[in-house]
């Protein structure tokens, strides 16, 4: 579709609402997932963060995590180019 | 020519196979090599036998660039490499990866056989491009809306006829908008009159420009760079189904936003998607008139207006089936009126479970819903009728009773319905065990029993699996898919599909959630095409229970003969089994 791709250069903005991330953390129970990976998110840079879910298992936890670059109602980068992030 | 075929590989050759299928049957001659041949044999081969084309293939991507850099510089230093073109495909193959190595050409994942025999043969390949067309289907196409059964017939007429006669002489506040709406459209100055009949909110909007909470205007330059993005957006339609015309996969839409609606239903109609269904917020079924303009909302539910659906609209493809939601609240009549002229196919209404799980009064949205029945057939548009009062506890016979009342209704007004069961792991059945073993049985049961009453329509939903869905991805994807592949294998005419967000509360649905479950139910149907689903004994016997519960419910109804009353008083649902008459709108009623 080459959408956007003249007015939009970073994949960032090419996102039409969130970011997934799935993986496999050793950690110690569910909560140390959660803390573990809302951290990382953050450190990532993202602030708008949530665990969708969680299941650990003894010393493992799957866990997917979810970061919204753009929200319903959001002046999407999509739509209005780089100025709306 | 004379080809040697060569898998570099400890056990994959099955696309040499076919290439040598294909190599034979055009006159060539051939020599195919098992796998895990040791390189140093196949020189001493090829030394031999001197063909024209050396082919290997490479499935396993480790270690893949050495091996095949091994075996050119050791066809090399045979003197076989000017003497031979060696080509090299499978899946760890790339055209880059292979004019690296010094192959004469590469075939990459998804390549087809023809692809390759134009090239040793030196002929043209055009690679064909299947393009799909899809059309707008008629879902009520085929069905007479007979009544099986005449007792089953007879009480319905009854019922029926004494809710046309009860609201004959009445009106509302919705209806009456409705009908001032109707001249506004055709251009007539009556918003005056309008705002006269709606709740503050509504007033202060048009009065005041004092905006709902989190609702905001969309502004004009918003709107053409929308329109900008929307005409560029181009895919190849798809259809998920396998073997079979049926189901129609519908999905839900309702982020508030009507861009990302948009961008929602463009993702959604890429994936495969026939249909989809317009979800409005909640408060805007408890509030009298509706606002105009394009606004977004911040929250779930995205805001009836006719500008917000007719840029919905604008999105969609010519394909797409698009239901806009009628039937909860106070605007019943009047957003079957937007919705026909915005040009949607589908409207939603179901007075019996709109007042007694979705918060209106019982009495208002009775008379509010035949009015709403009489568009529905003015602007054949046909309306599925839901029954998620079996979330709140209701037994599906109540809840199918109610379903049958206002199908039959519906058809003696001259509309055509749609009979919506839910696909679900209800509290009734949770109580009652009936899906301790599975969760068919009890979902081909309510398909039976509907069938033996009535010749209409059926439509699963809303969506399919309801309640057996987790935050997990898979799962979620899963019960989704295998609930269309029941929903396939009974023959029945659409279904709803929740995304993997399903049981995801707190916060927005991606677009990635939605393709997740298209992905997951094209899967479905491929597994089974025409296969069925085959269920216990146990579904017939839960059948004839339905059957026979619907019976009594629709005998206590009529005998009631107050179809209001019935409502009010439990007949299709009690509060014990979650069936909560609404309080928004009552009192509101008046005759005319």
């Amino acid at each position: 579709m080459n959408l956007l791709e003249s007015e939009v250069g970073l994949m960032i903005e090419k996102i039409v609402d969130a970011i997934d991330i799935e993986t496999t953390l050793l950690c110690k129970d569910e909560e140390d997932a959660k803390n573990t990976a809302v951290q990382y998110l953050k450190s990532l840079g993202f602030n708008d963060v949530d665990v969708v879910f969680v299941e650990h298992n003894g010393f493992a936890a799957r866990i997917r995590l979810r970061a919204y670059v753009f929200r319903p109602g959001d002046r999407y980068a999509w739509i209005f180019g780089g100025d709306a992030r | 020519m004379k080809f040697v075929l060569f898998p570099l590989d400890p056990v994959h050759d099955v696309a040499l196979k076919m290439l040598n299928r294909e190599l034979l049957k055009r006159g060539h001659q051939t020599i195919l090599l098992p796998p895990d041949t040791k390189m140093e044999e196949v020189i001493e081969i090829c030394q031999k036998e001197m063909p024209d084309f050396i082919m290997v293939s490479r499935t396993v991507g480790y270690g893949a660039a050495e091996l095949l850099a091994r075996f050119i510089d050791m066809l090399d230093a045979a003197g076989l490499r000017k003497k031979c073109k060696v080509v090299v495909g499978g899946k760890a193959i790339t055209k880059e990866l292979a004019a690296e190595l010094g192959y004469d050409a590469g075939f990459g994942e998804r390549t087809s056989w023809e692809e390759v025999i134009a090239y040793v043969e030196g002929g043209r390949f055009e690679r064909e491009e299947i393009t799909v067309k899809k059309t707008k289907k008629d879902i009520t196409q085929g069905y007479t809306y007979e009544v099986r059964d005449s007792a089953f017939r007879e009480l319905l007429d009854e019922i029926s006829d004494q809710i046309l006669a009860w609201a004959k002489d009445r009106t509302s506040l919705a209806i009456e908008r409705t009908k001032i709406k109707e001249k506004m459209l055709e251009g007539e100055d009556l918003l005056e009159e309008y705002l006269k009949l709606c709740d503050e909110v509504v007033v202060s909007y048009f009065r005041k420009n004092v905006l709902p909470k989190k609702v905001r205007l969309i502004t004009k330059e918003e709107k053409e760079k929308f329109e900008r993005l929307v005409n560029r957006i181009d895919f190849n339609e798809r259809i998920l189904r396998h073997s079979l015309d049926k189901p129609l996969v519908f999905v839900q839409y309702g982020t508030g936003c009507p861009f990302m609606d948009a961008m929602h239903i463009k993702v959604s109609e890429a994936w495969g998607a026939d249909g989809v269904l317009h979800f409005d917020p909640s408060w805007g079924a408890r509030c009298e008139g509706l606002l105009e303009g394009l606004l977004a909302h911040e929250e779930d539910g995205s805001i009836i207006t006719l500008e917000n659906l007719k840029l919905i609209k604008s999105a969609l493809n010519s394909s797409t089936l698009w239901c806009v939601r009628a039937h909860r609240g106070l605007n019943t009549p009047e957003t079957v009126l937007l919705a026909a002229r915005a040009g949607a196919d589908l409207t939603k209404i179901n007075m019996v479970y709109g007042s007694l799980n979705g918060g209106t009064d019982p009495e208002r949205l009775t008379v509010d819903g035949v009015y709403a029945l009489q568009l529905s057939a003015r602007y054949k548009l046909p309306y599925d009728i839901p029954t998620n009062e079996e979330l709140g506890g209701v037994p599906a016979h109540k809840a199918f009773a109610g379903m049958l009342v206002v199908a039959h209704l519906g058809v003696k007004l001259g509309a055509r319905p749609i009979l919506k069961p839910l696909f679900c792991y209800s509290p009734d059945v949770m109580i009652n065990d009936y899906m301790k073993d599975n969760y068919v049985d009890y979902n081909v049961a309510k398909v039976l029993a509907l069938r033996r009453i009535m010749d209409a329509p059926i439509w699963p939903g809303e969506p399919i699996g309801f309640m057996t869905h987790t935050e997990d991805r898979v799962q979620s994807a899963m019960t989704t898919a295998l609930h269309a592949a029941l929903a396939s294998s009974l023959g029945l005419d659409a279904i709803t599909i929740a995304s993997t967000d399903e049981a995801y509360a707190r916060g927005a649905i991606t677009v990635s959630a939605r393709i997740d479950t298209l992905r997951a139910v094209a899967e479905a149907f491929r597994f089974f095409g025409r296969a069925r689903i085959e269920p216990t004994k146990k579904a017939e016997e839960y059948a004839e229970n339905i059957v026979n519960g619907i019976y009594e419910t629709l005998k206590k109804v009529a005998e009631r003969q107050d179809f209001v009353a019935a409502l009010y008083e439990g007949l299709f649902g009690t509060r014990e089994e979650g069936a909560n008459p609404g309080r928004a709108g009552r009192g509101t009623v008046r005759k005319c």
